[in-house]
């Protein structure tokens, strides 16, 4: 039996303090910190809408980058480490792509315009749902994982340019406010409120991710098994 | 669900703090909703919003949370047998 007693441990204590720490985000969020001037009350959607974009990100580049070594080294591990982080980044675009909508159509009166950061957003949504497409697609499941690896890698090349995208074209998405040259334009209670989901988010993320790795490594003994009982 | 269900310690504690969130959530609601007095329908549209954003938060993490533990499982399972 493969060991997995650890990763689940680690994936019970992070995905609980996500947990905590998200009851501790709604309620800073509905009770602490001050309401924005112009917007009102739907500007209180940015505490989660912001953080789920960051926990995307992050979890398709370190996809990419766990693609990228498993065709190098072709290590299993990394492949099941890029799967779990691609599926994980898939659920955070999914909250991404569902809570600016929400906002939008009170701010700017419509749920979904194609402007260049929406658009490319929902593009490398769909490159990441083509990503599980090709893994699946091949009767080699080393050639799919090879194949998913090549997309992962071209789906987290458009990151930097969602992030720019807002400078190099006229958006109707608003500017950075906190990853800026000049430092962040927030208020304090504003910006706390935003690093604490931020902070909530990743370790919600952390904790999954372990729980999706311990079931991946679990499968892999599984097949394993499966096999020699076969041969 | 059953008595098993609530079982294991951890499961306790996850549906806990679950239950506390949706509680968190239904102040906050209260809490919003008696800012704007009287409310018409067309005002308070955004608190909705907000609200609804909020849930598919719990609804996308919570759904992910349990279909791992139920694959999970699955496997833990096959491997048994």
């Amino acid at each position: 039996m493969v060991r997995i007693a650890g990763l689940r441990r680690g994936g019970i204590v992070l995905t609980l303090l996500g947990l905590a720490g998200l009851i501790g985000l709604y309620w800073m969020s509905f009770f602490w910190v001050s309401t924005e001037l112009t917007q009102g009350i739907v500007q209180r959607i940015f505490y989660v809408h912001v953080p789920a974009a960051w926990t995307t990100f992050l979890a398709f580049g370190f996809c990419a980058l766990t693609s990228g070594v498993y065709l190098w080294l072709r290590d299993e591990r990394l492949d099941r480490a890029a799967l779990c982080a691609a599926e994980g980044g898939l659920v955070f675009a999914t909250i991404m792509l569902t809570t600016g909508p929400l906002w939008a159509r009170i701010a700017w009166g419509t749920y979904w315009t194609w402007e260049p950061r929406l658009t490319m957003t929902l593009l490398l949504w769909f490159i990441y749902l083509g990503y599980f497409m090709v893994r699946s697609s091949t009767e080699d499941p080393e050639r799919g994982k090879r194949f998913a690896a090549v997309v992962a890698i071209i789906g987290a090349i458009q990151i930097p340019f969602i992030h720019l995208s807002v400078l190099w074209f006229r958006s109707l998405h608003p500017q950075p406010v906190v990853v800026r040259p000049d430092g962040p334009s927030l208020p304090g209670d504003m910006l706390t409120t935003l690093l604490t989901g931020a902070a909530v988010f990743l370790v919600l993320f952390m904790g999954l991710f372990l729980f999706r790795y311990a079931l991946e490594t679990l499968r892999a003994e599984a097949d394993r098994r499966a096999r020699t009982s076969t041969i | 669900m059953t008595m098993s269900t609530f079982r294991s310690p951890a499961r306790r504690v996850g549906f806990a703090l679950g239950f506390l969130l949706l509680v968190c959530v239904s102040l906050g609601a209260r809490e919003v909703l008696g800012m704007q007095q009287p409310a018409t329908p067309q005002s308070l549209k955004p608190f909705w919003h907000v609200f609804a954003a909020y849930a598919v938060v719990i609804i996308l993490v919570g759904g992910w949370a349990f279909s791992i533990a139920r694959r999970l499982r699955d496997v833990e399972r096959r491997l048994v047998d």
